[in-house]
């Protein structure tokens, strides 16, 4: 049941949400809950860790799927989107996503990929 | 280029071993002392990477009053420890050399992370005459980073420990965001933003001092600065937007650049909502960011998405761009109460 995977990909969207900003009262927000603006105010550095957890978790890069990021804008269609491609919670019970996550792998720099293949000329040269 | 040197305590920053010292502490070497000074003067980073209990860092930064940018001290290997210190500084393994008087040590750390480059302290002693130790540009912001680096440790160990949002640690962290016209003493910094800004640049690309100087002196073209600083340390110049003037309807922002050293701290977010209302102020019905799609801009997006901005499904350009826009009717981004228009 897809509703059912949503809400349980919710619950622990909850937790993850709760680590990367350090408010355990995010915990308890709602589904219809927004995450940009009043609600949660994600912010770059937490939205980037919060994809990055989404990644690592259910194999689903939001960021390459979704050109603006509509899937953030509640907890609910965040959960409906992990699950809409495929991605379901892992059998492994969710701990401490942050904590756990290995010390190699920092807020500062989490797309550390290789340099895109020649970047386009600033347009500001071309004009 | 290096960028950051990482170092062994016993018997290479230290003439002695820390923990067999006593109560006489061993003294810092005194070579390695004037290269310690002459490199973050030229903007290196220093850190420290010790099988030593953290006390014996803190020694070592009292001794040196050297602000070093990242500590790891444990048991664990160093080449993990070196891996530890470049992704916390976003810096890639062959910007980072590490210094350390046991062979077996530099051995492991050669073979397991073989881009680092590897030094004893003899070696070191010499390295400010090599060229990978002589960057072409330093800016003030540069010869401080090391010092910033130290601040940001700081500020987020009292971060973790505060409770509440991330608008009331900035609040109570006395964030003082300034938003200002750019003049010409900005130069060096514009061009080092735009060649080192990766995650929140909506661009992409270099821009020369020759090209920023036309930008500046262009009537096209109007540059915004932002400032950053709170009671923890004060950042400088870390972001600038470049904006079209034209008079059109559509009011075009063709440069977004911001240091990662203002992520998580409300920078961007503010200069995002201060261009619609400068924008709106102006006459314009609509703000347009043109944003380089990529992996490692997803921040930038994260931020635009977050100021309401959205872009045309399925309309990235073949350049990789695709323009991020919002109406100005309507409720725009708040403006927090710590940014000051200049």
């Amino acid at each position: 049941m897809s509703g059912d995977q949503a809400a349980a990909v919710a619950d622990e969207l909850r937790a993850i949400l709760a680590q990367v900003t350090g408010r355990d009262e995010l915990l308890g927000i709602t589904a219809d809950t927004a995450l940009f603006g009043a609600g949660v105010a994600l912010d770059s550095l937490a939205g980037t860790l919060l994809l990055r957890q989404v990644q690592r978790r259910y194999g689903v890069d939001v960021a390459a799927e979704d050109l603006n990021l509509d899937a953030l804008a509640t907890l609910g269609t965040l959960a409906d989107f992990i699950t809409s491609v495929g991605g379901a919670p892992p059998d492994d019970p969710l701990e401490n996503p942050i904590k756990g996550a290995p010390p190699d792998d920092p807020p500062e720099n989490p797309f550390k990929g290789a340099p895109p293949d020649d970047p386009p000329e600033n347009p500001i040269k071309a004009s | 280029m290096i960028k950051c040197v990482i170092w062994d305590i016993d018997n290479t920053l230290l003439t002695g071993v820390y923990l067999e010292s006593g109560e006489h502490l061993p003294g810092a070497d005194p070579d390695l002392l004037g290269v310690l000074r002459e490199l973050a003067g030229r903007g290196i980073l220093h850190a420290l990477a010790s099988r030593n209990p953290p006390a014996a860092a803190d020694y070592v930064q009292q001794l040196t009053g050297i602000d070093f940018a990242a500590v790891e001290c444990g048991w664990g290997s160093k080449a993990d420890a070196i891996s530890r210190i470049a992704a916390d500084l976003g810096l890639a393994l062959d910007a980072v050399a590490f210094v350390d008087d046991d062979m077996l040590e530099r051995a492991e750390v050669a073979a397991a992370v073989p881009a680092v480059l590897v030094l004893t302290p003899e070696d070191a002693a010499e390295a400010p005459d090599w060229p990978q130790f002589s960057p072409p540009v330093i800016t003030a912001e540069a010869r401080r980073r090391g010092q910033m680096y130290a601040e940001r440790r700081r500020r987020q160990a009292a971060a973790a420990a505060f409770g509440g949002s991330r608008d009331d640690f900035l609040r109570q962290a006395g964030t003082r965001v300034t938003i200002a016209p750019a003049s010409d003493t900005d130069l060096r910094r514009l061009h080092e933003l735009s060649v080192r800004t990766h995650q929140l640049n909506s661009a992409g690309g270099p821009l020369s001092e020759t090209e920023l100087v036309r930008v500046l002196e262009s009537s096209e073209y109007r540059v915004a600065t932002v400032t950053l600083a709170d009671d923890f340390g004060d950042d400088g110049l870390v972001g600038a937007a470049i904006m079209t003037v034209n008079g059109s309807r559509r009011a075009a922002v063709p440069q977004v650049m911001m240091s990662c050293r203002a992520l998580g701290r409300g920078v961007l977010d503010a200069l995002l909502a201060w261009l619609c209302r400068s924008a709106a102020a102006s006459g314009a019905a609509e703000l347009q960011v043109p944003c380089l799609v990529t992996d490692r801009n997803v921040p930038m997006r994260l931020a635009l998405a977050a100021a309401g901005l959205r872009a045309e499904p399925g309309c990235v350009a073949a350049d990789g761009r695709a323009i991020f826009a919002r109406p100005l009717t309507g409720e725009l981004p708040p403006l927090a109460d710590w940014v000051t228009i200049a």
